[in-house]
């Protein structure tokens, strides 16, 4: 600092540059507001993503949660509300949520990015609509919605959240970015409003796992019931048993028989030849029971189909697959590739992971997954479900669908098409793509058109579900509904002639044998359709001695494990050789197969690095 | 006849006609049958034509009767008689299994849809099995996409029936969906194009398009039968399928019967009408007895009285208005003033200018005196060449004056529209000028503190943004939003209204149903379910007015925040002549915007050619004389429009068909103005004027350069020499692997002698000869890829990259595909038949190599993760799967294909990925492969070193100069010339430098000042995080656009250009990150979105047009701050040395000295005197102010 040498001039501050520069700042807005030259610099954008949400804000905020099935986002409101947390599950989106992502966000979205958007701003305006002032919704209100770090838009839902708020005036409402891999983003520090601990997850897991078990149950019995509305009618009353047992904190065991109870008065009738429908596709649109995919699953049921319907916890298992398959894929490199921090690397780097420990722990969380679904479907009556093999799905559709591709359902839209038809688990299989959906429209859809020409015999529609237009996706589902009706039909007289008996005979039957009538029952998996497998099931019975004797023969020899298996290898064989032809390539050399130890063999070879075997070129 | 027992009726309601047909059940004959149009009374309709059933077959009482009924609009007509609905493929597929037993395929082109039956063979069981296909919704409308575009080349309905096709002359018509068709045509019908040619133009590219897209990449088996409306009607369509079809037989290999003429292997077979009627019956014959029986017509009479209107309140919005008061308040304030043509006296002379405005559906053109009067208007519908509309017009204009014994003097004459450039050649124009600033220019004159224009033309919709009396920025519908106002008028067409009429019919309805707003194809789909469902007509057309506002604001214009806009509306163009639609808007805009002022333009239709009436006002002014040639020299003016072979562009491989319009002015001159080419090459006539023309590229290349270019060449280029690589045993650090029992990772490292293999094996690789497409993210990868195997041995003249994107090659390799992503995924078919069909014939290709990249590294920081887009990613695998599916085209060409899966992010993953596929094929050492992959990053660095390198120097020119730089925020695919449309040489032919984004200098030193504010702010740690703007910052081309946008925020000297394709799933949410950061800081910014394989020339060259305005401001801008700059610093000089000067007098006062401070004000002083001196130099007589005097004193 320069100062004049004078110590006791009270002047001081007058009399120095610096008091020069302060009044030329001033000069130089003077000027610059004359010369018509901008005073301040730009103003910048920038997001200020609220999302605080504190534990004393606890009392007067209500979280909104949305996004599963109904009966999954009853529970989970349930499940928190029991553990003390002010919970509203929004209604299942419409087309009129759609309207809304479409006034609020970006254009050229994807339709599961509108209509949960829209649901939110949806609601919200409803608020403000009858009275709620902007500011008691915004303070009052989180939204919690689970997110991804990519690769398709998925992770950026929450980013268009914001927007859509921003844009339809709410301002500052916080959304709560719930990670699939690596927790909450909320406020962190003391008192998080939102904890999330092991009583929060075990309460979301039960909610998720019941919700699957109930919604599965319904699709295997309203098909089929005789009193039409009965079977809606228990699912409603099990579903209040079971959520207030999750409110009120009480016994949830016995809440779980309650509702099977009530799912056992269900009359059904499953000598009905209905073809089995399985639907896969992009997460949301198969999974949503409204107009996001034009309420499918109904309008197969009122179509004479029986839905096979895929599960939220097949998700959880797949998000552990990844978990599994990304970590193996790592732990044999020669080394660590630069983890991620602020300056790049990745974040699926193993520096600093204790493999062993992951991959133990990624084996008890499947284990445990399983154990509880299983649990819970016994509890309910849900017997004889197979979760499905992620292994086997990533093994079938890798050749057609790199497992290292991800986003969406990656390979699995390709694995479980594999599979259905593989297994004749269904009649039919619908892939239900979003409009815009990246993953499943514009990739998916190209694979799976090559593997309908691996499984000619196999019926596969592929639908587009964009909002409007649902006269036209009716019909075309109804299209490939009438071949796989007439499979169907085709299955069941093929058994009917195979166990030598008249439909007829084979209802007396069931009428002697009530057991085989409950709601629960599953026969055992011979065809794609429910009744065929009934038939062949009498079939077996008919003769309780010889059933009885067969039953002991096949239980110490496997013998029909090993039948089902054989007859499936050779259909999945077909997939496999696809893969074998796809993976034969030509080479300029001739390679010897990896051989450890080649030093001893071959002296004169140079000796083999360290770490990953080379190859043993012939020639 | 005698009448059966029983007798099964078959009904088909369809979008259009009701069919029915009366069937023995017996002998499955048709024993009556009749089709009608239904002209959407369908449950009408079917009630009578079952009336006439019961009067042809009396005898027959309802219980011997069963009915099926088939089609679009048939369930909800099915519970009312008893029928059982049948899905129409299904209907249409069993009557051909039955009457067709030797047919392979099926085409059926329906008025909404196509469907494609395929009859395949199970080897396993020997069934025959029928794949059906819908279109999609994207690619609906063909029918009446023929029938619109029929009206659009205004050719007599009669005619249609005897067109040829002809294969030789056909241009280029995007028939991916209806809208993106019209577009075209609509381009076609204003470069003059024979209707003929655009008619078979459009059948070819719907013919290609069902090959390509329809048949999932299956082939058609013959026989084919083609059925519905178009296809029997149409017999060049049906020409053209006989043409197209062999074709794709030949190029998939597939033997058909040739002894049998084609018209019989592709035939149209009698009462093809019938075919979905008869089917419906002979599937009922499968049902039950108890299934279809009819009830009678008693349910169905029910129905139509009441029910259905019942169920439409349920689900309808309101209409425009709640009761009739409302209407006339609204029409009454709104109804625009009456205009009359002048009155002339006779005997004299009107001075004056003309302004036209070649619209796209009709022409305008306006008389206007020297006090800004309007005198005359004139309006005519297109009739395909702008001259001969030029001419009728005029013509008008100068019989309305001499009728009256009045001449006109015609003092200037301006243009604006799609006709602009043709008009400005031929006639000397004195103003051409793009139409947003002409309807700004308009506007302006009648409200001058207008903050929002908003035009809807026939095809367009333009929105413009005001600030200071000027466009800040604007709106423009694309191809996917385009064609509103055309609807409105076809749909009033369709119900036989006139669309003067169009308001007061929808005024009418106190009910509407529910558009959901987006391209014109959904609304007309929207349409026809409506209708199915019975609204009536005055709903239908009030419900449409309703969705017009939804498609301008929300679809087209995306600003939620309509207040922010401003508060004074202005509403024009020939759309808003329609009350309805009007009220429509106005009620959108009062609902949105605070104390709203709303305006209707007075003279609404003709605003543009008063634009440019006004614009050659002042350019006259100004030049003190007009350039036009005069009105009758104008009316008398010859032209010839040739189009032939003669006339088609062969100086690239577009081979644009071209029309040469050559007028011919009284002096005996010739003018020619060519329209019809898609790039610059087509606007000269011979090869020495293309020389001349390249010469002229050239020369402006240099002079402001194109990196997007620069990279795009230099990515697949061999410019990285890397090092040596090491002797074989060479010690090398290396790590050994162990998993313990448990599955623990145990690392050691070791040293070990390099590996390398024989030199036989060397020798070897040098001839492999690899293929790679030139498409997506190669574009930044390009160097990583060669290097990698020009480092293993592999002569780099081997790796060979696919040809640019174009037109050719698009067309010759796109059918193969079974999916619709965006054009960039979607053109990688066409590269992998360029190297199968061009470059391996040249020379044999060994592999094909396409790499899935599924993580690509970013220079940002803070990035949640690196990942590729995943159709980016997974397209290779669908490539594989489109070209192996029926033939193995790699296999019969002994060609592998690889399409590895590899992460860029990881090196050492990377490593092990490349090394699994590639060591076993080229017989690598791991040792060879990684030190490839090392180089490869290398070279991929020095890639954007150079880039960076290059960015400098431009940009530290455009400063240094006060000049504009432009920088195109995209995808890698984008620098693609063949993807961009090559819309940034437009620019750059304008003057303005391009920079890529991977050219932005990121030095230390300049992304510290770019970002300091925000910096200092703490909202970011670096310069390259994006955070601030975008948490959710996983995808790694969408993140590097979005920072490469708030880069140009920061700078002064650049501006955006914003490039995206049509479905990009990637940069939707980036939309509004972009648009808030760009419209925060004030920057200028111009986007073309949802690109797609046709280039949409006029609207390219409207959008170029009104973004050069804005650059044209921002660069005056510049300069002008620049001196302001000057001046600043000049005065901010000479005050702090009088302060200074001031404090040092002070300091002598008291006795004090200060070095420093004499130190300063000496070099001030030298500063002042320089520039005094400089002063003196150039302005000898200049006085300055008296205080900068007071160092003399």
């Amino acid at each position: 600092m320069s100062t004049t040498n004078d110590k006791n001039g009270s002047k001081l501050d007058d009399m120095s540059i610096e008091a020069i520069e302060a009044e030329l700042k001033q000069f130089e807005i003077e000027e610059r507001k004359r010369l018509g030259l901008p005073v301040d610099s730009a103003k910048q954008w920038f997001d200020a993503v609220p999302r605080t949400f504190t534990r004393d804000q606890r009392e007067h905020t209500t979280i909104l949660v949305s996004g599963l099935t109904m009966a999954h986002d009853l529970f989970i409101q349930a499940a928190l509300r029991g553990i003390g947390y002010k919970v509203l599950a929004m209604d299942v989106p419409d087309n009129d949520a759609l309207q809304y992502g479409r006034e609020y966000g970006n254009r050229g979205q994807c339709n599961p990015t509108y209509f949960t958007v829209g649901n939110l701003v949806k609601y919200l305006d409803g608020l403000r609509d009858r009275g709620m002032s902007k500011d008691e919704i915004v303070k009052n209100h989180v939204f919690i919605t689970a997110g991804a770090c990519g690769p398709c838009r998925f992770g950026t839902y929450v980013t268009e959240y914001r927007k859509a708020l921003r844009d339809s005036g709410f301002d500052g409402f916080r959304v709560l970015l719930f990670q699939q891999t690596g927790g909450l983003k909320q406020a962190t520090g003391e008192g998080v409003g939102l904890e999330m601990n092991p009583t929060f997850f075990w309460g979301v897991v039960r909610a998720i796992l019941i919700g699957d078990v109930l919604n599965s149950l319904g699709y295997r019995i309203r098909p089929y019931e005789v009193e039409a509305g009965a079977a809606d009618r228990a699912l409603e009353t099990s579903k209040k048993i079971i959520s207030d047992a999750f409110e009120q904190g009480t016994s949830l065991p016995v809440a779980l028989w309650k509702a099977r109870r009530e799912l056992a008065k269900v009359k059904v009738d499953r000598t009905r030849a209905k073809p089995r429908v399985g639907i896969i596709g992009e997460f949301w649109a198969m999974t949503t029971e409204g107009d996001g995919n034009y309420g499918l699953q109904r309008f197969l049921e009122a179509e004479g189909a029986e839905p096979d319907i895929q599960i939220v916890t097949s998700w959880l298992l797949y998000m552990i697959w990844q978990g599994k398959y990304d970590t193996e894929q790592r732990a044999n490199l020669r080394g660590v590739d630069k983890a991620k921090d602020e300056h790049g690397g990745s974040k699926f780097s193993l520096k600093g992971v204790d493999v062993r420990k992951r991959t133990a722990s990624l084996w008890a969380g499947e284990q445990v997954l399983r154990g509880l679904f299983q649990t819970f479907a016994k509890a309910m009556g849900l017997y004889d479900y197979h979760l499905p093999d992620m292994d086997q799905i990533a093994e079938v559709s890798h050749a057609f669908y790199d497992n290292n591709l991800r986003g969406g359902e990656g390979h699995m839209e390709i694995g479980k098409l594999i599979q259905n038809v593989a297994y004749s688990k269904v009649n039919m299989t619908l892939s239900v793509k979003p409009f815009g959906c990246m993953p499943s429209s514009s990739v998916s859809d190209g694979i799976q058109s090559f593997i309908t020409e691996l499984y000619p015999q196999g019926i596969f529609l592929p639908i587009e579900t964009n909002g409007d237009g649902a006269v036209n996706v009716y019909s075309r589902v109804q299209m490939q509904l009438f071949k796989a009706k007439q499979q169907a039909q085709k299955e069941v007289d093929k058994a009917l002639a195979d166990i030598g008996m008249t439909m007829d005979e084979v209802r007396a039957y069931l009428d002697k044998h009530p057991s085989m009538m409950s709601p629960f029952h599953r026969s055992p998996h011979k065809a794609g359709c429910t009744a065929a497998d009934l038939v062949y099931e009498v079939g077996a019975r008919k003769n309780r001695l010889s059933f009885l004797k067969e039953r002991v023969i096949a239980r110490v020899t496997s013998k029909d494990e090993k039948s089902h298996a054989e007859a499936h290898e050779r259909l999945l064989a077909v997939a496999r050789n696809a893969a074998a032809k796809t993976r034969k390539k030509n080479s300029i050399v001739s390679v010897a197969p990896e051989i450890e130890g080649t030093e001893a063999e071959d002296a004169k070879r140079p000796p083999v690095p360290a770490g990953r075997k080379s190859l043993r070129v012939v020639n | 006849m005698n009448t059966p027992d029983q007798v099964v009726i078959g009904i088909d309601v369809g979008s259009t006609t009701v069919k029915m047909t009366v069937v023995d059940p017996g002998s499955k004959e048709i024993l009556w049958s009749k089709y009608l149009r239904h002209e959407t009374r369908q449950p009408e309709m079917t009630r009578d034509m079952l009336r006439e059933i019961h009067a042809a077959f009396p005898s027959l009482t309802k219980d011997q009767i069963r009915v099926f009924i088939t089609g679009s609009g048939g369930s909800p007509i099915a519970p009312q008689i008893g029928a059982k609905f049948v899905q129409e493929v299904n209907a249409v597929t069993m009557a051909v299994e039955k009457l067709h037993p030797d047919v392979g395929s099926v085409i059926e082109l329906g008025g909404q849809d196509a469907k494609i039956i395929m009859f395949k063979k199970n080897n396993e069981t020997g069934d025959k099995t029928a794949q059906t296909s819908m279109n999609d919704k994207c690619a609906s409308g063909t029918g009446a996409t023929i029938d619109k575009c029929v009206l659009k080349v205004g050719m007599p309905r009669e005619e249609v029936p005897s067109l040829k096709f002809d294969p030789t002359k056909l241009h280029h018509v995007a028939a991916k969906c209806g809208v993106f068709a019209e577009t075209d045509i609509v381009n076609l019908v204003k470069s003059g194009i024979p209707r003929n040619e655009i008619m078979n133009s459009l059948a070819d590219a719907i013919v290609s398009q069902n090959l390509a897209v329809l048949t999932r990449g299956n082939t058609l088996k013959s026989k084919v039968l083609l059925l519905g409306g178009p296809n029997t009607y149409l017999p060049f369509l049906q020409e053209c399928w006989r043409l197209r079809i062999p074709e794709a037989w030949a190029e998939r290999g597939y033997e058909y019967d040739k002894t049998v003429p084609i018209e019989d292997l592709i035939f149209v077979p009698k009462n093809s009408d019938l075919y979905a009627a008869y089917g419906a019956v002979l599937f009922g014959l499968y049902e039950p007895e108890t299934v279809g029986r009819y009830r009678g017509l008693e349910p169905l009479e029910e129905f139509i009285q009441h029910g259905r209107k019942s169920k439409l309140g349920e689900s309808a919005g309101p209409g425009l208005v709640e009761v009739s008061e409302q209407r006339d308040a609204f029409v009454d304030k709104y109804r625009t003033p009456d205009y009359d043509d002048a009155v002339l006296e006779a005997g004299k002379t009107y001075r004056g200018v003309i302004g036209l405005d070649g619209g796209s559906t009709s022409s305008k053109c306006v008389f206007i005196d020297e006090n800004e009067n309007i005198l005359k208007k004139v309006y005519t519908l297109s009739k395909g060449n702008p001259i001969q509309d030029m001419k009728d017009m005029f013509r008008d204009m100068r019989t309305w004056a001499a009728d009256q014994g009045a001449t006109l003097e015609v003092t200037g004459f301006g243009v604006t529209g799609y006709a602009g450039d043709v008009l400005e050649r031929s006639l000397g124009a004195d103003a051409n000028i793009v139409e947003t600033v002409a309807h700004m220019m308009s506007a302006k004159r009648w409200f001058p503190s207008v903050d929002v224009i908003c035009d809807i033309g026939g095809q367009d919709i333009k929105v413009m943004f005001m600030q200071n009396g000027d466009v800040k920025n604007f709106r423009l519908s694309n191809s996917c939003s385009a064609g509103n106002g055309m609807l409105l008028q076809a749909m009033a067409d369709q119900f036989g209204i006139p669309v003067k009429q169009y308001a007061e019919v929808a005024f009418e309805a106190r009910l509407a149903p529910k558009f959901s707003y987006g391209c014109a194809v959904f609304l007309d789909s929207d349409r026809v379910n409506f209708q199915k469902e019975g609204y009536a007509k005055e709903e239908l057309l009030a419900g449409l007015a309703l969705v017009l506002p939804k498609n301008i604001w929300q679809y087209v214009v995306q600003i939620p925040r309509m207040a922010e806009l401003g508060r004074v509306f202005v509403l024009q163009g020939g759309t808003q002549k329609n009350l309805a639609a009007l009220k429509a808007q106005v009620d959108y805009i009062e609902k949105r915007v605070p104390n709203a002022e709303v305006y209707l333009h007075p003279h609404c239709g003709e605003a543009g050619a008063i634009g440019a009436a006004f614009e050659s006002l002042r350019v006259t002014r100004r030049r003190g004389k007009t350039s036009f040639v005069g009105l009758d020299q104008a009316i008398d003016i010859d032209y010839t429009a040739t189009n032939d072979e003669k006339t088609r562009c062969n100086f690239c491989p577009n081979n644009c068909s071209r029309t040469f319009i050559d007028t011919k002015t009284l002096d005996g001159k010739t003018a020619r103005y060519i329209s019809g080419f898609s790039c610059e090459k087509g606007t000269v006539e011979n090869l020495d004027a293309l020389k001349v023309l390249n010469k002229e590229r050239q020369k402006r290349m240099k002079q402001y350069p194109n990196l997007v270019d620069y990279e795009a060449k230099l990515a697949f280029k061999s410019f990285y020499e890397p090092p040596v690589m090491p002797s074989h045993g060479t010690p090398v650090d290396d790590v050994v692997v162990k998993r313990t029992l448990l599955g623990a990772v145990r690392h050691k490292p070791v040293q070990r002698p390099f590996q390398r293999a024989s030199a036989e094996v060397w020798a070897k690789r040098k001839d492999v000869r690899i293929g790679i497409p030139r498409v997506l993210n190669l574009y930044s990868t390009g160097p990583f890829w060669r290097t990698y195997f020009e480092v293993v041995g592999i002569d780099s003249r081997n790796v060979v990259f696919s040809d640019e994107t174009g037109e050719e090659m698009w067309q010759a390799g796109c059918k193969y595909g079974s999916v619709d992503p965006c054009y960039p995924s979607k053109v990688c078919q066409a590269h992998i038949h360029n190297l199968l069909f061009k470059h391996h014939e040249k020379k044999p290709l060994n592999y094909i190599f396409f790499p899935s990249i599924t993580h690509i590294p970013t220079f940002i920081v803070n990035q949640m993760d690196t990942a590729s887009c995943p159709v980016v990613s997974g397209t290779p695998k669908v490539i594989r799967a489109a070209f192996t599916k029926e033939t193995d085209f790699f296999a019969e060409r002994k060609i592998s294909y690889l399409d590895t899966a590899v992460t860029l992010n990881e090196p050492l993953l990377c490593k092990q990925q490349m090394f699994d596929e590639w060591g076993p094929l080229l017989g690598l050492t791991s040792d060879e492969s990684d030190f490839a992959i090392d180089q490869a990053f290398k070279a991929v660095q020095a890639f954007e070193d150079e880039m960076e390198r290059k960015g400098r120097e431009i940009l530290d020119e455009v400063t240094r100069e006060n000049r504009v730089a432009l920088v195109m925020l995209g995808r890698p695919y984008h620098n693609d010339p063949g993807l961009n449309h090559s819309v940034l040489e437009e620019f750059q032919a304008l003057g303005y430098p391009i920079l890529s984004m991977r050219s932005l200098p990121r030095d230390p030193e300049t992304i510290k000042n770019l970002f300091a504010e925000d910096l200092a702010k703490g909202i970011i740690e670096s310069g390259l995080d994006v955070s601030d703007v975008w948490p959710e910052n996983y995808s790694t081309n969408s993140v590097q656009k979005v920072w490469a946008a708030k880069y140009a925020a920061r700078h002064p000297n650049l501006a955006c250009l914003d490039l995206s394709s049509f479905k990009c799933g990637h940069d939707a949410p980036t939309y509004g990150l972009i648009d808030s950061i760009i419209a925060s800081a004030g920057k200028a910014y111009s986007a073309l979105h949802d690109i797609d394989a046709n280039k949409p020339s006029g609207s390219i060259k409207i959008r170029v047009k009104t973004y050069a305005h804005t650059l044209m401001l921002l660069k005056e801008k510049l300069e002008d701050q620049a001196v302001k700059k000057q001046e600043l610093d000049r005065s901010m000089t000479e005050k702090k040395l009088e302060m200074m000067i001031a404090l040092q007098t002070k300091l002598a006062g008291v006795g004090r000295t200060d070095d420093k401070l004499d130190r300063a004000i000496k070099t001030l002083d030298e500063q002042v005197a320089a520039w005094r001196a400089a002063d003196e130099a150039t302005k000898p007589k200049a006085k300055r102010p008296q205080a900068l005097n007071v160092m003399r004193q």
